[in-house]
């Protein structure tokens, strides 16, 4: 095949990679999208975010089943058909990467399917099916992502040693499951398999679950995993893991005791590692940082001047939206505008049950970095929209600088908590006021009022709380 | 990926090399010190924006640098030192020492050196403005650190940005202060080079940053501000005395009483109870700019030239205090340590020259300020009381102000006051 030119070449079609073809070629751009995959979307789409969201809709229904016993509500024991699970999840992916596709076609944007492989600064080669396909581009932008971490002493080659890659396919439904991390993606996926009806062990080397979230954010999550797993064990390593038989057989180690058991199942959720290898970026000025991250500045741009770099590949936090953002940035820098990530605030939801999120400045972070800041929280106990679903263990809490009053941070914990945050993500990126939230109205009866009480508690007269003091500020 | 000299506060927008801490080759970490740049008053430590290998510098002790301009660059690495993987967070006010805080160069466009910011300036704090703003204020190189926000809790709205953008044109519509008359053109004729040596031997030096500094500024104060100078004298019969029988406790304390000592607190009492000269003419908006607080600028003699640092709050400090620190002062403006910081916001000038000597003179008045207060050396002079005449050590004042701002009956006024506060010293404010 003849080589093609192009102006611009993205490598991987994940949420940061179809965001800055289409966005690319919506200003303008002849873009040729390169995926690996033969279905669009990315780790995302296709093993991440949307079919766990998929799975865990799934397990709370059954869930939901469960604890409706006291409201009167029985049902029979449940009887799950995996197969059909199966099928609905893949119709879900099916259409949104169609959907994609479908896109890509409208806006023009050449999709090559195939494993790219950089020949020099301004020269991939894509191994397509059809044969080698040279593309001689302008500006690359490398949105590759990242894979589920397998440390090599786990890596047995037993499939009943499973990353959430694995996990998302519930190829059955294990008797015993053990969980291998504590952060968001062992907390979702343990969620889904207990609600599933897995017994589920947790462990984690730290000595809390959800090391990003404030405390008090976490603590609703693990009274949750405390009541529906078998156990949470923190401050516990796995130190070797065997095949036995039909089973893995784990041995931990804690601070002073060894254990061994056996397992249906393993989920290894202990990170994830760069996708940044064989892919010939020797053949280009491009740099790495020690974890096999690229180097980019805030403009995106790699050490190589053609290549940018978004999403996973370029380190930061690990999230789609993050990607998202980063694509805009890097189209924009592309296009001649003046473009930088600089003071974006990058929401963090974790979906667990129930959820928690959280954006701007947390308030662990203010105390580390000795920032003053008031906290002012409204417990959704005193919400009667979270009790009319029996789901009181909610908090909404602002963080606040005490002189000018502006919200620097919103963490939220409970049902819907990741539809929430982006009320918080809006008033810290306009620099709102507590005032501000304080004197918008909001829907009467809705979760949202939780963030308006949270402000109208900065100065001491939320309507559905009682402060024994008030806010030592005056109100101006 | 190169290395550029990033923004470095205001002002500050060049220097010379001073010291290269790194060379070709080197495999350099975030953050790591490059090299030191002598720029307006202070000397500060350009570090590094990021982490690789030095493939080529471009810079040499001695050369001169300014903002935007390549310092190295950085090569392929296949080791690098661990820099955080994580996005350059918005800087943290961490500034140690002489160090000028560095945004990274992208981050800041390019500032307005003549513009003069009165209260302005907290950088580093995150600026409160819609994202769409933020953009905005991006692509049209304005750096929102300068514009002040109007609504609550200082947040930036588009009609201040317009209100910025306003002053900004009305500012550069001003004829400037060094040119002539309005027809002239924008920047000074090119002076034209004489040659000395036809008449004799001559000897040639560069002109440091300092003296640069030194010369633009007074130049600009010269043209700038109408400027009267009242003299006077005061007879310092009661603070020698004063001086004499406290200067040993204070020493014991590690402080040498000096005459600014005691000039510092008749001046910040005289201030107190004449406003107008701890004021500032803030010509943009049309108003007078009062200050509720007293800090005290201190020309001081170096060797490279004048540095006037600033003793805050000089009306909460005892004379114990005060002496303390001007003697610190001193000594960091002398070893050319003082933090830009420590230069920035004074509200009234002391210029005393009475160590070296000289009776009175003119001192030009430090803009944004109002006033400055040369003091001479004190002289014994003859002089007339209840008919009789006595020798009485005095000390010529010498009260420069901004006639904009300040009449001459304001000034006189000021000037008693200023002689009474040195003649009836209060004990009690130099007792320990």
């Amino acid at each position: 095949m003849d080589p093609v030119k192009t102006e611009m070449v993205v490598v991987g079609a994940g949420p940061g990679g179809y965001a800055a073809a289409f966005y690319a070629a919506d200003l303008g751009k002849k873009v040729i999208l390169v995926e690996r995959d033969p279905r669009l979307g990315g780790v995302c789409l296709n093993r991440g975010c949307i079919p766990s969201k998929a799975l865990l809709y799934a397990a709370h229904t059954l869930t939901a089943a469960r604890e409706s016993e006291h409201r009167g509500i029985t049902f029979g024991p449940p009887s799950i058909d995996l197969a059909k699970l199966r099928l609905w999840k893949e119709s879900i992916l099916n259409r949104l990467s169609g959907g994609i596709v479908q896109l890509a076609k409208l806006r023009g944007v050449q999709v090559i399917h195939g494993r790219g492989y950089f020949e020099d600064s301004k020269t991939l080669r894509v191994e397509t099916e059809q044969g080698q396909q040279f593309i001689q581009y302008d500006q690359a932008i490398l949105a590759v992502g990242s894979k589920a971490a397998m440390p090599k002493a786990f890596d047995l080659g037993n499939p009943r040693i499973m990353t959430s890659t694995e996990a998302l396919e519930v190829e059955d439904i294990p008797e015993n499951l053990l969980v291998i991390g504590g952060g968001y993606i062992g907390m979702e996926l343990g969620t889904v398999y207990a609600g599933l009806g897995s017994s589920v062990v947790l462990v984690e080397a730290l000595d809390t679950i959800l090391a990003g979230a404030d405390p008090d954010l976490a603590r609703p999550i693990a009274a949750y995993a405390k009541r529906a797993f078998k156990e949470v064990r923190l401050k516990t390593k796995v130190s070797k893991m065997s095949t036995s038989g039909k089973h893995i057989q784990v041995e931990f180690a804690t601070e002073n005791q060894k254990v061994v058991e056996l397992y249906d199942r393993v989920l290894v959720a202990v990170g994830r590692s760069p996708n940044a290898d064989d892919m010939g970026l020797e053949n280009t000025r491009v740099s790495f940082d020690d974890r096999g991250f690229i180097h980019v500045n805030e403009k995106q741009q790699t050490t190589d001047p053609s290549i940018y770099a978004i999403g996973d590949i370029a380190g930061g936090v690990l999230l789609a939206h993050k990607a998202a953002k980063e694509a805009r940035i890097a189209v924009e820098v592309i296009a001649g505008e003046n473009s930088a990530f600089a003071d974006v605030t990058i929401p963090a939801v974790v979906f667990t049950d129930p959820e928690v999120a959280w954006c701007g400045l947390s308030e662990a972070e203010a105390k580390a970095k000795g920032i003053a800041v008031r906290v002012s929280k409204f417990p959704w106990a005193a919400s009667g929209r979270a009790l009319s679903f029996d789901r009181p263990e909610g908090l909404t809490k602002l963080i606040v600088d005490p002189d000018t009053e502006r919200v620097l941070g919103v963490g939220i914990v409970g049902t819907g908590a990741g539809e929430l945050i982006s009320e918080g993500v809006l008033a810290v990126e306009m620099g709102a006021t507590a005032k501000d939230i304080a004197l918008t109205v909001h829907p009467h009866p809705t979760l949202s009022e939780t963030i308006m009480e949270a402000a109208e508690a900065f100065y001491g007269h939320a309507t559905h709380t009682w402060a024994r003091k008030k806010a030592a500020l005056a109100e101006p | 990926m190169d290395l550029k000299l990033p923004h470095l506060g205001e002002g500050a927008d060049s220097g010379t090399v001073v010291n290269l801490f790194v060379k070709e080759g080197d495999l350099i970490a975030k953050d790591q010190p490059l090299l030191e740049l002598e720029n307006e008053k202070a000397v500060a430590t350009i570090p590094a924006s990021a982490a690789g290998v030095v493939s080529k510098i471009y810079v040499k002790p001695g050369e001169k640098l300014a903002v935007g301009q390549r310092i190295l660059s950085l090569g392929d690495a296949s080791a690098i030192p661990a820099a955080p993987a994580a996005r350059p967070k918005p800087v943290e006010d961490s500034r140690e020492e002489n160090i000028i805080q560095t945004p990274s160069p992208e981050q800041v466009p390019t500032p307005a050196p003549e513009v003069v910011d009165v209260g302005e300036g907290e950088s580093a704090k995150a600026v409160a403005a819609a994202p769409s703003l933020r953009k905005l204020a991006r692509e049209l190189g304005i750096d929102l650190t300068r514009v002040r926000g109007s609504h609550r809790g200082g947040r930036i709205a588009i009609e201040d940005i317009r209100a910025y953008i306003e002053r900004l044109q009305r500012l550069a519509a001003q004829p400037r202060p060094a040119a002539p008359s309005g027809a002239a053109p924008v920047s000074p004729p090119a002076q034209e080079s004489i040659d000395f040596s036809k008449w004799g031997p001559v000897s040639k030096k560069p002109l440091s940053p300092l003296r640069q500094v030194i010369a633009r500024r007074m130049t600009e104060n010269w043209n700038a501000v109408p400027r009267v100078t009242q003299f006077d004298e005061a007879d310092l019969t009661v603070v020698t005395a004063l001086r004499k029988q406290y200067a040993a406790a204070y020493e014991q304390r590690g402080a040498r009483l000096t005459l600014t000592s005691f000039a510092l607190k008749a001046v910040v009492d005289t201030l107190k109870k004449h406003p107008i000269f701890n004021a500032s003419l803030d010509e943009a908006a049309q108003e007078i700019v009062l200050k509720n607080y007293y800090h005290l600028g201190i020309a001081v003699d170096t060797e490279a030239g004048l540095i006037v640092p600033v003793i805050r709050d000089a009306d909460k400090k005892s004379l114990l205090e005060l002496s303390l620190e001007l003697e610190a002062l001193a000594r960091k403006a002398r070893e050319r340590k003082v933090a830009a910081d420590e230069l920035k916001g004074g509200t009234f000038t002391i210029s005393n020259q009475g160590g070296i000597g000289g009776a009175h003179f003119t001192p030009i008045v430090n803009k944004p300020e109002v006033a400055i207060l040369g003091l001479g050396r004190g002289a014994l002079k003859a002089v007339v009381r209840d008919n009789v005449i006595e020798p009485r050590l005095l000390l010529p004042l010498a009260l420069s102000y901004d006639h904009r701002v300040i009449d001459g009956g304001a000034a006189a006024r000021f000037v008693v006051d200023l002689v009474s506060a040195f003649e009836h010293f209060e004990e009690a404010s130099a007792r320990l």
